[in-house]
């Protein structure tokens, strides 16, 4: 998207605009499909699918305002809200939209209405009704995001699943996928090498663009090579190992006295709470 | 009795003909362990009928008829012969076939370590006793009952080294408890005869806290020592027990090793000519314990640790101060001292001769020796992290198991406060049994 408009403005984009867009098809669309088929959940990434292509069924359009501030060049758009659109007459619910309107400066009193939304493929004839209604430019915009937004965006982009995202299963949930990112890499060099095993024995014959190929892709492995790389890589993976290393430790150490007091309790003559077993 | 030999007879040739396969091995076991008896009844023959059995092919025969021919008392001329011949069958059998008669291989070792003993010559049998173990263990971290007996040997050949390189396994599964007492305490030996006083005060340390239901001897002397290590090493000793150790060690050994402990207390008091009082006073008990060689060295180790202290007051000294401090007889001894320190790397420090001034360095490799977790070692502080976890997954294993214990579950029963009205009945008590 260029960043410059032909009006000379620049605009920004928060992510919830994008959030309540998503939602907003969502909700139609589930509500429109016949209860037998059930319609996949979109996550943010779909939003731009349902922006750009219209999927083969009979998708709802929706439409909403999108509210924010403009400060002299700059345009940054908050927030939205939908607007009710009926399909046979083309035409937008003018009095639901001036009630939300109203609501909405209530509470946000600097936010004004920058601009209208809807999904589907480009724009209509019938849209230039509704654009007639609010003058508007098309422009470029760039996203913004402000850091509470970030925290749910990534939440999203990660697909939690039902429980909410505690610091610890992020950090596991983010792991695992670098850990199976790395095996399957791993599964794909040994079969490589199994591969080059064979063709060295001559049990394959040997093919001289294969080898073009596997030698281009080793080349470009591993990525940084420079000694201070090297440093910084050896001094984090040392402080993981450490904090491992500690962790593992506390966990044994509790382990063991768990085990101690088991033991005493089971096999020593004389229990430790003022003889209650017999004395020998 | 020419019956018997015939029955015999068979048998060796059942043996040749029996030891391939492991289920051919396997009924073998059972048809040797059945002619027990004829065995012992022709024990004074068998000896001729080893030399047509191979031992590593037929080690599980070789093993019954040698255990039999070698039951009957052995004069001392015989005992060579014997040690050679134990020796060679040690050297040469198939580990699988004597791990289905581990008690059998046992009762031949420790024959084997009586006659080197009775010879006098227990260097004869350091090697073949080592074969023996790494033969008879299950795991490295398996003890057996000839673990005990091998260090003991080591000991009286002063074979030290030999020693060491068994005591560096960890262990996990112990058979009898007797073994583990022996085996760390001659370890414990070992460690000091060697001078490394950390792994001593550790293995004593384990046969003090061992669990046990009544004290024995060897727990008794392993606390003397325990003492006297701890002052050499640590330079100080606490008579609180960890809560790990069996009560009946708690309450007791203290009785047995007072002198110990007084000569404990006036270390802790710090003055020289106190300690040398204690040590005379209680000469004799500490030379029969054997316990005098020790006993020295802690004398020695508080004239150190004074001289150490004094590195942590002053940057530079003279000797005749330093022989005044530490309440030594003259400057040439303090010399002496200060010398032998810098040697063992106890301190640093640099004589001046001519001015008889000691001036006390810093340690250039304090932290050196010790990283683990450093940019050029990753492969050190891997090994490390892969141990804990393996005594982690351990430690829970014994956990679980020890929670099924129903000794355990009994009296965990029983100790729980009555208060809750809810688990008043499913209480498991001491009338119904589980």
């Amino acid at each position: 998207m260029a960043s410059s408009s032909s009006s000379g403005l620049t605009f920004k984009l928060h992510p919830l605009v994008i959030v309540n867009i998503s939602d907003h098809y969502t909700r139609i669309k589930s509500q429109s499909l016949p209860p037998s088929t059930t319609p996949h959940a979109p996550s943010a990434s779909n939003v731009a699918d349902a922006e750009s292509s219209s999927p083969p069924q009979q998708s709802p359009r929706v439409f909403g305002c999108v509210i924010g501030v403009q400060r002299g060049r700059t345009v940054e758009i908050f927030n939205s809200f939908e607007l009710l659109f009926d399909p046979l007459t083309h035409s937008l619910d003018r009095a639901f939209l001036e009630k939300k309107q109203e609501l909405y400066k209530k509470v946000f009193p600097n936010f004004y209405i920058l601009g209208w939304y809807s999904t589907g493929s480009d724009a209509q004839e019938s849209d230039m009704l509704i654009h007639r209604a609010l003058i508007f430019v098309r422009s470029g915009y760039t996203i913004e995001t402000v850091e509470a937004e970030r925290i749910s965006i990534d939440h999203v982009a990660h697909l939690k699943p039902s429980d909410g995202g505690s610091a610890a299963t992020q950090l596991a949930a983010h792991l695992t996928g670098i850990h199976s990112a790395i095996k399957m890499l791993n599964s794909r060099i040994r079969g490589l090498n199994h591969y080059l095993l064979a063709m060295q024995k001559g049990d394959v014959p040997v093919e001289n663009s294969l080898l073009r190929q596997v030698s281009s892709l080793l080349r470009r492995l591993p990525a940084i090579e420079s000694e201070k790389f090297q440093d910084d890589f050896l001094m984090e993976y040392n402080d993981t190992l450490l904090i491992s290393y500690l962790a593992m430790f506390t966990n044994c150490s509790s382990t063991m006295n768990e085990l101690v007091d088991k033991f005493n309790t089971a096999y020593d003559r004389q229990s430790r709470r003022g003889g209650r077993s017999a004395f020998i | 009795m020419n019956l018997n030999m015939n029955s015999v007879e068979t048998l060796v040739a059942q043996i040749h003909g029996l030891s391939g396969s492991i289920s051919d091995i396997n009924q073998l076991h059972s048809l040797l362990k059945q002619s027990e008896d004829l065995f012992q009844s022709e024990s004074t023959r068998l000896a001729p009928l080893l030399t047509e059995l191979d031992p590593f092919m037929h080690s599980l025969g070789y093993l019954y008829i040698l255990d039999a021919s070698t039951s009957a008392p052995i004069s001392k001329e015989q005992a060579s012969e014997l040690v050679l011949s134990i020796a060679r069958f040690i050297n040469l059998c198939a580990a699988e076939q004597i791990r289905l008669a581990p008690d059998k291989f046992t009762s031949v070792c420790k024959r084997f370590k009586d006659q080197v003993m009775l010879l006098e010559d227990p260097m004869r049998g350091v090697a073949p006793m080592l074969t023996a173990i790494r033969k008879l263990q299950l795991s490295s971290e398996h003890l057996t009952t000839l673990h005990p007996d091998f260090l003991l040997l080591c000991l009286l050949a002063k074979c030290y080294k030999t020693g060491l390189s068994i005591l560096e396994d960890d262990i996990f599964d112990v058979d009898q408890p007797r073994d583990f007492f022996l085996y760390c305490y001659y370890g414990a030996m070992i460690c000091i005869g060697q001078k490394k006083f950390s792994k001593a005060l550790e293995l004593l340390h384990n046969v003090v806290t061992a669990p046990m239901s009544i004290l024995n001897a060897i727990v008794v002397e392993a606390y003397k020592k325990y003492i006297l290590v701890s002052l050499i090493h640590v330079g100080q000793f606490s008579i609180s027990f960890p809560k790990y150790t069996s009560s009946v060690a708690q309450r007791n050994l203290k009785n047995f090793s007072q002198p110990y402990l007084e000569l404990a207390n006036s270390y802790g008091a710090g003055k020289i000519s106190e300690l040398e009082l204690c040590v005379q006073a209680h000469n004799e008990k500490f030379e029969f314990d054997r316990n005098l060689g020790l006993v020295k060295q802690v004398v020695l180790c508080m004239y150190k640790r004074n001289i150490q202290r004094l590195t942590q007051t002053y940057l530079t000294l003279s000797l005749q101060d330093i022989a005044n401090t530490v309440q030594l007889n003259s400057a040439k001894e303090a010399e002496m001292h200060v010398l032998q320190m810098i040697q063992d790397g106890e301190i640093y420090a640099t004589i001046n001769q001519k001015d008889g001034m000691v001036r006390f360095l810093e340690d250039p490799e304090q932290y050196w020796e010790k990283r683990i977790f450093c940019v050029d070692s990753t492969d050190v502080a891997l090994e490390f992290c892969f141990r804990i976890m393996m005594l982690s997954r351990k430690l829970t294993d014994m956990d679980e198991q020890l929670s099924c214990d129903p000794l355990y579950l009994a009296k965990a029963g029983k100790e729980r406060q009555r208060f809750d009205f809810d688990d008043f009945d499913s209480v498991p008590s001491s009338k119904f049994t589980i």
